[in-house]
């Protein structure tokens, strides 16, 4: 059989035999279980952390020391500024725009009878690829000059509706107005921002609907019983039920919009101002093979999600010590 | 005041409410069926342009290949299986993405049960450090692990891949597992044990016939997560000919302007396969995801 | 003026019928109680009258005011639910206070309502504290103060009780009764457990099946039921029922139970005499079943049945006689001096001055 070989090993290991579920007496037959997770962990996770975070402090060859050049280079030379930036921006438009829709959708769908359908549909962009989601987009966003005919969906609408078209994967000016500001709002970053919200939402939706459903019908109607209109019942009671749950789906959706690597990548391999700190890293692993600064990048990366986890233990550890 | 007419024939009344509440509920109606609608129409966009010969894809929209008249073709899906090497990739991504899941769910499923079910000093810490590890950006154990695996001879090989896989797997299938084991009742297991079953025993034989529905939500959220996979891929997988689906067409991609009627027909087939497993197994998917992001 | 009326109101849901037909007039200040079993429409009634289902058919008014058609928000009522239904986001005072906030009252009105309402109940150490650090009792007494805050015409009570453990529920219902004489306004009640109903009501309407079957003071009620699914519902332990014919001849009635008969009293004659040769269905109350051994005086011994014993149950002060004879069974409430076995034989007398008849098909009793 083939669990005698390993009883044996596992016998031989320690003394006594800890059962799961029994009170703790002192033994180690948990490493056995925790052990091949743990390897890959320390190996692939772990380990890669600590040695980039040691890369970050070298040169680009990772020959000698720099101290914390790589970390000024990234701080005050523009390219990377502007990757920052637009990071900021992802994380704010992105996560707002995924969540409201997600809310918004969640009692949608809630109040009609082909609620399962009507999910699944908005569910579907997350069950495929970034990159054949990128390829829709193209197909989307696609630019012909004016006076030719439009073959992308958006332009297509737009010249319909007297507009001129806009190559939208590549205009960093405001669409339509033409006027170019400061900071990185450019048009062809609320294009891509759309993509991920596209693919997003639908995950924000199915968590906040599950969240929703479990608001008892009682203390709805108790609310209009005591004299909430629908707006109030949606503003004073739903949404801070609700708020636990939008903390969740808020946090998975920053922490993924400071990741963003793929939808910049495929559809503008982070050109015409598009550049997010994690293909920039990317670029400069590969490209231009400093490690150091790539190093640092991602460090940088690291130190920005690093707060929003400990919010998140914090809160779920309350929340165990309340149950 | 006003008075409900008292109805000759019973049941009228009903149907005349129903029409009234029919009317006002329909902005709500429209509003859901058009934002569904919308959210499809990129990707219908995409399968209809599948079918389109390069010349129409390349100089009009989509939507007017609904008119006469009507030029669908086949050759697209032919040409991209056939010359751009897409069957070949299919290949790679199911070669890539089946131990890509199953290993993972294996070791977790292990560690998982140790979370679970045994009692050892930091416990507790050591499960929250190894979901935190979730936050890790990839990005950040790209250049480390990648030689690592270069002084281990494994660049460019499907063995590296599947072990990378699984350990950036393992945070969230080991907080999944152990949420979900943690809640199986307490008198199977001790019952099982007085009766003299093994640890082994127990796992094989209970746990995991028990977690079925955790395990398929799992494997699903894993193996689409493989398989739509690019960066992974692109950096340890450098071999061409090992090249998965989202490589060939990221490289399609880059080629611009030429080949966008393949562009359409690969991204279509990359697409099939996660569409399928998603329509059929839409309630492994949600549960999963819910699962733990939910409190009660 | 806060009355309330039912006008012919019926709600179908799809094709099944939840509450037929149902006119009930509730003046201002009165108890009334909606009992019935499960699935008997008052719930559903009660839903209606709140506004939080759409009637089918009819008219519902309160305060003389047609409400058909005017939201929950609008009725001036106020409902407490069996689950309480508290805001789990808000403390005990914001509970209270969130219909009065959502009208624009001033705060120093709401501070002062609250208040009040939170003495009367006995909560106010209470009000900073979340409803899941609660009891049950007490998460009920928040539901109630949230009611009691918003001076309504009339207050809505589904099930409140069936939550809390007995006792606490022999306590609450004591001081739901002060609580509603103290307040001065209509309380309509909803619930399954007629002792609730009894003690309670000053009007019970029994509902069955979606349809009125009676409406009246718990006396009336106890006294004088209108048909065998209201004498059988009213009253703990409930009656017991005996398919009889009406035998003998015009001066001399019987009734014959197969297996015993049983003399009917002279005042009761007229009443039966036009059934002679048929099928009734005879109603007796257990109190109204003794012993010979300790027969209370004044009572005539001459409707004697014999029976065994088949369950004893020993209250204390009361002794309940579970008895088969023929093919009938019934229970008994005996002095509980009354010494007997299961399995041993005894005589039962009849107090049939305090007979019931009905009829057989349609149940309705059977009357002057």
């Amino acid at each position: 059989m083939k669990g005698n070989p390993v009883n044996l090993l596992v016998k031989l290991t320690r003394p006594e035999r800890q059962r799961a579920g029994n009170p703790a007496r002192k033994s180690y037959v948990h490493w056995f279980w925790l052990l091949p997770a743990l390897v890959f962990i320390i190996v692939f996770l772990v380990y890669p952390v600590v040695d980039t975070f040691r890369l970050s402090f070298m040169n680009s060859d990772s020959t000698a020391y720099v101290g914390v050049d790589n970390y000024v280079h990234a701080f005050t030379n523009k390219t990377t500024q502007d990757a920052l930036l637009n990071n900021v921006l992802w994380l704010l438009l992105f996560t707002l725009l995924a969540v409201g829709l997600g809310v918004l959708l969640a009692v949608l769908t809630g109040r009609v009878r082909y609620e399962s359908t009507a999910k699944a549909f908005i569910f579907v962009p997350m069950a495929i690829s970034f990159v054949a989601a990128a390829v829709i987009w193209r197909f989307v966003y696609s630019f012909r000059p004016e006076g030719f005919e439009q073959i992308g969906l958006l332009n297509a609408a737009g010249t319909n509706l007297g507009l001129p078209p806009v190559a939208w994967l590549v205009e960093q000016k405001i669409a339509y107005t033409g006027q170019l500001l400061p900071v990185p709002l450019h048009t062809n970053n609320f294009a891509l921002v759309a993509v991920g919200v596209w693919m997003w939402t639908g995950f924000a939706m199915v968590i906040l609907s599950a969240g929703l459903k479990g608001i008892p019908t009682e203390v709805i109607e108790a609310a209009r019983v005591d004299g909430a209109s629908e707006w109030q019942v949606f503003w004073r009671v739903i949404l801070p039920i609700l708020s636990p749950t939008i903390a969740v789906v808020a946090t998975t959706l920053i922490i993924q919009a400071l990741k963003t690597f793929d939808i910049v990548w495929v559809m503008t391999a982070g050109n015409y101002g598009t550049d997010v700190v994690a293909t920039q890293m990317y670029k400069e692993m590969f490209n231009f093979r400093d490690f150091g600064l790539a190093g640092a990048l991602a460090v940088i990366l690291l130190l920005a999600i690093l707060p929003i986890i400990m919010v998140n233990i914090r809160r779920f550890r309350v929340q165990e010590s309340e149950r | 005041m006003k008075r409900v007419e008292a109805q000759a024939t019973p049941g009228s009344s009903g149907f005349r409410i129903a029409l009234k509440k029919l009317a006002s509920r329909s902005p709500l109606h429209i509003a859901v069926v058009v934002i569904a609608l919308l959210w499809m129409t990129p990707a219908f966009g995409l399968l209809v342009s599948s079918f389109r010969p390069p010349t129409e894809v390349a100089s009009t929209g989509w939507w007017t290949a609904f008119q006469t008249p009507f030029q669908f073709t086949l050759d697209n899906y032919d040409a991209v299986l056939s010359q751009a090497g897409m069957a070949r990739s299919f290949l790679n991504s199911l070669i890539v993405s089946i131990p890509g899941t199953v290993i993972p769910i294996l070791v977790a499923s292990f560690a998982a049960f140790a979370f679970a079910w045994m009692k050892f000093r930091g416990r507790d810490v050591l499960f929250m450090f190894v979901v935190a590890l979730l936050v890790v950006p990839i990005q950040m154990t790209l250049i480390p692990v990648l030689r690592l695996l270069a002084d281990i001879r494994l660049v460019g090989t499907f063995p590296g891949i599947w072990l990378a896989h699984t350990a950036y797997g393992l945070p969230f299938a080991i907080f999944l597992l152990r949420n979900f084991f943690a809640v199986l009742p307490k008198e199977l297991l001790e019952s099982a044990y007085l009766d003299g079953a093994s640890n082994m025993r127990v796992f094989f034989r209970l746990i995991l016939p028990l977690s079925v529905p955790a395990i398929a939500s799992l494997t699903i959220f894993q193996f689409l997560w493989v398989w739509n996979d690019l960066l992974v891929a692109l950096v340890y997988l450098q071999d061409p000919s090992k090249a998965p689906m989202t490589v060939t067409i990221n490289n399609l991609v880059s080629s611009f302007g030429t080949q966008w009627q393949l562009l359409t027909a690969a991204a279509f087939i990359s697409m099939a396969l996660p569409l399928v497993l998603f329509f059929a197994l839409q309630r492994y998917f949600v549960e999963g995801i819910t699962t733990g992001a939910v409190k009660g | 003026m806060a009355e309330v009326r039912f006008e012919n109101v019926t709600k179908r849901f799809g094709d099944t019928i939840a509450v037929n037909n149902l006119s009930l007039e509730i003046p201002d200040k009165e108890f009334l109680v909606l009992v019935g079993p499960s699935g008997c429409g008052k719930s559903t009634a009660l839903r209606l009258l709140s506004g939080l289902e759409e009637l089918t058919e009819g008219n519902i008014y309160i305060g003389g005011r047609l409400v058909n058609n005017i939201p929950s928000k609008d009725r001036d009522i106020a409902m407490v639910f069996q689950s309480y239904a508290l805001y789990p986001h808000m403390s005990v005072y914001d509970n209270m206070a969130f219909g009065l906030s959502l009208r624009k009252v001033p705060k120093a009105v709401i501070d002062r309502r609250v208040r009040e309402a939170a003495g009367i109940l006995g909560i106010e150490d209470l009000l900073k504290r979340k409803p899941r650090q609660l009891s049950g009792g007490q998460r009920q007494r928040v539901a109630l103060g949230r009611a009691i805050v918003r001076e309504p015409a009339a207050f809505l009570l589904d099930e409140p009780l069936s939550n809390l453990d007995a006792k606490l529920r022999v306590q609450t219902r004591a001081e739901l009764s002060k609580l509603h004489q103290r307040l001065s306004t209509t309380f309509i009640y909803v619930t399954h457990d007629q002792i609730e109903a009894m003690t309670m009501a000053s009007r019970i309407a029994v509902l069955d099946k979606g349809v009125l079957q009676q409406v009246g003071t718990p006396q009336e009620l106890y006294d004088k039921p209108s048909n065998l699914f209201v004498a059988g519902f009213i009253g703990s332990p409930a009656m017991n029922f005996f398919e009889v014919i009406v035998a003998g001849n015009q001066d001399e009635l019987k009734l014959d139970s197969g297996s015993f008969q049983l003399p009917v009293p002279p005042e009761k004659a007229a009443l039966l005499v036009p059934y002679l040769g048929q099928k009734i269905i005879l109603g007796i109350r257990p109190e109204d079943i003794h012993t010979r051994e300790y027969l209370p005086s004044g009572i005539a011994s001459s409707a004697v049945v014999p029976a065994k014993v088949d369950v004893t149950e020993l209250m204390g002060n009361e002794l309940f006689l579970y008895l088969v004879s023929g093919k009938h069974q019934f229970l008994a409430r005996v002095d509980p001096r009354t010494r007997t076995v299961p399995g041993q034989d005894v005589e039962l007398v009849f107090t049939m001055a305090n007979l019931y008849a009905f009829h057989p098909e349609s149940g309705k009793v059977i009357s002057d």
